[in-house]
């Protein structure tokens, strides 16, 4: 009996886990070329770092000469995620930059969902750039 | 008797142990232990919304289209149009100060709507500056910002959620507005029947 209930149980999660998964489709000659860049990376919350990572980082310059940042996310899980994330600006000198006001954006990806957020520098001498990511509610 | 003087000291005490002990902190303005409120916009909305919109305009090199650089950018009305009363400047300001510190644009402080200076002060430095050097620069800017904040409220249950859309328009001498940003937030809580 205790068994029968598990696996209801069980079974109960897995249906309900899948209405949170994503389905996509994109063009599979893709036009534009992506400016990869390679990233350093600090986890100290694996347990984010599980649920949602970062696949990958490109940057672009935008017609009035600022950095664009774009980093894909995934999530590995088949549920739901919280997550809040915001960006830092460093100039060559390696000091930050437009940090005066900067807020902690919420934002969240279904099962499975590939995303990206974008960011745009705040000035033109922001030459480099570090994301945090923290665990939603 | 004893106790006539007893209890009175200790509530005197217990009122004045509870009056020190608070739990008042600092914490990071815009940061993840800020309050969140469905019902009204949190300092954290204005600052999200300020800077997308002031990324995606310097983005789109509106301001760069100039004759002589940086833009000089004159504020025109935004329309608070969300059930609660809300200074503007709370994201007009944060605006300012990003394009100022880009060094895109910079903004006039001595024309402002209905021919009210925000610094009267300037605005009279500024017409004798005129007078002296027999020019007119009054009235001078090359954009004009106005915009709009829009309160959507929904209800399912005891679920509320509040959206607050951000309009900016970017218009230039000619009335035509060059740029245009949106920025959406979005709070769902769930709260008692009473109000919302």
């Amino acid at each position: 009996m205790k068994t029968k209930i598990a696996a209801l149980f069980a079974v109960a999660l897995a249906v309900a886990g899948c209405h949170d998964t994503m389905n996509s489709v994109e063009n599979a000659q893709r036009e534009g070329q992506r400016n990869m860049v390679s990233d350093s990376r600090v986890v100290s919350d694996t347990s984010l770092n599980r649920k949602v990572g970062v696949v990958g980082v490109n940057t672009a310059m935008t017609p009035g000469g600022f950095l664009k940042v774009q980093v894909e996310l995934l999530n590995r899980t088949g549920s739901l995620q919280n997550f809040n994330y915001h960006f830092e600006w460093f100039d060559q000198n390696g000091m930050q930059v437009g940090g005066s006001s900067t807020a902690v954006i919420a934002d969240e990806i279904a099962g499975k969902e590939d995303k990206y957020i974008s960011a745009i520098a705040p000035t033109e001498v922001a030459k480099d750039f570090r994301l945090k990511l923290i665990l939603g509610q | 008797m004893k106790n006539k003087i007893i209890i009175p000291l200790i509530a005197a005490s217990a009122v004045f142990i509870t009056g020190c002990a608070t739990d008042a902190h600092y914490v990071a303005t815009g940061g993840t232990q800020n309050i969140v409120n469905v019902g009204q916009i949190n300092i954290q909305d204005y600052i999200q919304a300020a800077n997308t919109m002031t990324g995606e305009l310097l983005a789109s090199g509106a301001l760069d289209r100039v004759k002589n650089p940086p833009a000089i950018l004159a504020i025109s009305r935004i329309v608070n149009n969300t059930g609660k009363q809300i200074d503007t400047d709370l994201l007009v300001k944060k605006i300012r100060v990003a394009l100022l510190q880009s060094g895109k644009a910079v903004t006039t402080t001595t024309f402002g709507l209905g021919g009210q200076a925000e610094d009267p002060l300037a605005s009279g430095m500024q017409q004798k500056s005129d007078f002296l050097n027999d020019k007119n620069t009054t009235g001078k800017a090359d954009f004009s910002l106005s915009g709009k904040i829009i309160q959507l409220n929904a209800r399912a249950g005891n679920t509320t959620q509040a959206t607050y859309s951000f309009q900016l328009s970017l218009t230039d001498t000619a009335g035509l507005a060059v740029w245009e940003g949106e920025k959406e937030i979005t709070k769902q809580g769930t709260q008692g029947s009473i109000g919302f």
